[in-house]
C-alpha cells in the first residue's frame, strides 16, 4: 500500500481548540505523526513581561478556555508566596469549591467530546448543555461565564452570595441524576467497549518518564494527585480518595489500564469525586473575610525570588513559575500546561501504529487543549 | 531537603531545592536525581537576565517518592548560548528545547529537532529575549497596512 500523508486539523483534529497533527498513513494505519501548534499563539508570557502583577489577574484566565480557574489560582498562589501573604479561611474554601465546580465543567465537555469523536453525537449535547448549568452558578458568582477573573492575589473578588450554595446543591443533584443516563448511552454502552477498549495505550513504564499528568496516569494505576501530594487551598481538609486504576467503582475493568476506556471512565468517576469535595466544601466554610486588605493594586512591588505553585486541573499538573525581581513588573512567568506533554510527544509516541478511525478518540481521551501548549 | 543531599549542594528556597549548576554538569546532576527517585520532569523554563548579560535554564524535577520540587539552575551567556541536550533521559525535553530554542535562541547539542515549533518564517530575533521590543514589531509590521478611509454615506 502507498504511504500518503494526511493533515488532520487545525479546526477539528479531536482537541478543543486549533491544532494540527500531520499524519503519515499507510491504508489505515499511521505510521508518524507530527504535531503542529501555533494556530492559537497570541505570546501571553511575553504580554505578561509588560504587565504589572495585579493587570496579568485578568490575563492568565485565557490561557484555558474550558478550565479558567486554575491558571488564575496558580498564579495568585505563586505571587501569595512571593508576598509572603496568608489569606482568609473563608477565601480558600471558596477557591476549593469554585475549582471544582470548573473541573466538572471541563469534564463535562471532555466527556461529551469523546462521546461525539465515537459518533454517539447525544452526549456531546446533553454534556455541553448541563455544562451550562455550571457555567450559570459562576455568572451569578463571578458575573462572566467563562473568563471569571475570580481568584485574586490575596483571596477572592467577591464573596458567595448567600443563595449560591441552594443553587449549587440543586445543580450537583440535577447532574447526579444526569450522570445515569450518562452510563447508558457512553460508559455501559457495547460501542465504547467496543471501539475504546485497549486503544491508544501509554506503556505503564513509561507514563512518568514521559510526563503523564492528571487523569491519564491515573488510569496508568499511579494514584498521583496534586490535592493529595502538595494539598493547596484547604484539600487537606477535604475527605476523598484518589481514583485510578484498576479500583474503577461500577465500572468493570475490561483492560489492563493505560487506554482510553480507563482514562474517560476515571473522568467520569472523578466527576463525582468533584462533586463530594463541593458539597464538603460548602458545608465546613466559615465565615470571615473573603481577600486580604491590599496596598494600592496597580503599585505592588512583589520581593525578588522564584515561586513555583502548580495545581491539578482537569487535564493534569499545571504549574506557574514565577521570577521577580522585586519590581512592579514580573521577570517571567512560565506556564507549565499539562498538555504539553500530552499532545506533542505522548500523542506522537501513541498515536504510531494507531487505526485512522481511532485518531479523534485518542486525542480526546487524552484531553488535549493547545492553549497549554502555546501560551 | 533529599535533592540537596543527593547532589551535596544547592539552597531550600519556599519548600523547593534550587541548585545552581555549571553547563558541564547539569546533566550528571539531572540523571542522578532521575536515578534517587526524581522520577517526573515537570519542565525546562527560560529566563532572560539581560541586566547580567545571562540566560538561565531552570530544570524542574519533581519527586513522588520523596514529595519534593528540585530546581537545577544553569547560567549561559547570552552570546552564541549552547546547551547540551538531555532528551535521551526524558523525551519530553526535546519540545521544551524546540520551543527554547526558537523563543531565545538557545542552541542545543545533540537535539536534531530544533525545528519552528510554535512560529512560522520567522527571521527576527527571537521574541522571548528582552532586547526583542513586541510593540515596535507591532507597529513596524501592522501600522504598514494603509488604513481604510470611509466613504461617506450621501444616503438614497
Amino acid at each position: 500500500m502507498k504511504e500518503y500523508e494526511l493533515f488532520i486539523g487545525p479546526q477539528h483534529p479531536g482537541v478543543t481548540g486549533n491544532m494540527m497533527y500531520h499524519l503519515w498513513v499507510d491504508g489505515d494505519t499511521v505510521t508518524k505523526a507530527e504535531c503542529n501548534v501555533g494556530y492559537l499563539h497570541r505570546g501571553f508570557e511575553k504580554l505578561m513581561e509588560s504587565r504589572n502583577w495585579m493587570q496579568n489577574v485578568p490575563l492568565v484566565c485565557r490561557i484555558c478556555v474550558p478550565e479558567p480557574d486554575v491558571n488564575e489560582m496558580a498564579y495568585a498562589m505563586a505571587v501569595e508566596q512571593l508576598m509572603d501573604w496568608e489569606i482568609p479561611e473563608r477565601a480558600k474554601y471558596i477557591r476549593v469549591v469554585i475549582l471544582e465546580l470548573a473541573r466538572i465543567a471541563a469534564y463535562l465537555m471532555s466527556i461529551g467530546s469523546y462521546a461525539g469523536s465515537l459518533g454517539i453525537y447525544t452526549l456531546p449535547q446533553w454534556a455541553l448543555g448541563d455544562r451550562d448549568y455550571f457555567l450559570d452558578i459562576f455568572e451569578q458568582l463571578t458575573g462572566a461565564r467563562v473568563y471569571h477573573i475570580y481568584i485574586w492575589p490575596g483571596g477572592v473578588r467577591w464573596d458567595m452570595p448567600e443563595k449560591l450554595p441552594g443553587l449549587i446543591e440543586k445543580t450537583l443533584s440535577y447532574t447526579e441524576k444526569r450522570l445515569k443516563l450518562y452510563d447508558d448511552v457512553l460508559f455501559k454502552n457495547r460501542i465504547f467497549f467496543d471501539r475504546a477498549v485497549g486503544i491508544g495505550k501509554i506503556p505503564r513504564g513509561k507514563a512518568i518518564e514521559w510526563g503523564v499528568t492528571g487523569p491519564n496516569l491515573r488510569a496508568c494505576g499511579y494514584g498521583y494527585d496534586i490535592r493529595k501530594l502538595e494539598p493547596y487551598a484547604v484539600y487537606d481538609d477535604m475527605d476523598f480518595e484518589v481514583i485510578k486504576y484498576p479500583e474503577l467503582g461500577d465500572f468493570d475493568v475490561l483492560s489492563d489500564g493505560c487506554d482510553a476506556y480507563t482514562r474517560m471512565i476515571v473522568r467520569r468517576l472523578e466527576i463525582e469525586q468533584s462533586i463530594s469535595i463541593v458539597r464538603q466544601a460548602l458545608e465546613k466554610m466559615p465565615e470571615g473575610e473573603h481577600i486580604i486588605k491590599h496596598p494600592n493594586w496597580l503599585k505592588w512591588k512583589v520581593p525578588p525570588g522564584y515561586a513555583f505553585k502548580r495545581v491539578e486541573s482537569s487535564k493534569g499538573e499545571y504549574g506557574y513559575f514565577v521570577v521577580s525581581d522585586g519590581s512592579s513588573k514580573p521577570v517571567r512567568i512560565h506556564v507549565r500546561g499539562p498538555s504539553y506533554t500530552h499532545g506533542v510527544n505522548v500523542a506522537e509516541t501513541i498515536l504510531k501504529g494507531a487505526n485512522m478511525a481511532d485518531v479523534s478518540q485518542i486525542l480526546f481521551s487524552l484531553d488535549v487543549c493547545p492553549p497549554d501548549i502555546e501560551r | 531537603m533529599k535533592a540537596i543531599e543527593i547532589i551535596g549542594k544547592g539552597e531550600e528556597m519556599h519548600g523547593r531545592a534550587y541548585i545552581p549548576s555549571g553547563r558541564e554538569e547539569a546533566g550528571t546532576i539531572i540523571k542522578k536525581l532521575k536515578e534517587n527517585g526524581f522520577a517526573h520532569f515537570v519542565m525546562l523554563s527560560c529566563v532572560d537576565w539581560i541586566d547580567k548579560n545571562e540566560f538561565e535554564l531552570v530544570y524542574h524535577m519533581w519527586s513522588y517518592e520523596h514529595k519534593e520540587h528540585a530546581m537545577i539552575s544553569v547560567r549561559l551567556p547570552r552570546d552564541n548560548p549552547s546547551m547540551f541536550s538531555m532528551h535521551e533521559l526524558f523525551p519530553q525535553i526535546e519540545t521544551y528545547e524546540r520551543e527554547i530554542h526558537e523563543m531565545y535562541g538557545i542552541d542545543f547539542e545533540g537535539n536534531s529537532r530544533l525545528t519552528p515549533f510554535l512560529l512560522e518564517g520567522w527571521h527576527d530575533t527571537p521574541p522571548m529575549r528582552k532586547d526583542f521590543d513586541s510593540k515596535k514589531f507591532a507597529e513596524d509590521v501592522f501600522d504598514s497596512i494603509p488604513e481604510i478611509k470611509e466613504e461617506e454615506d450621501e444616503g438614497i
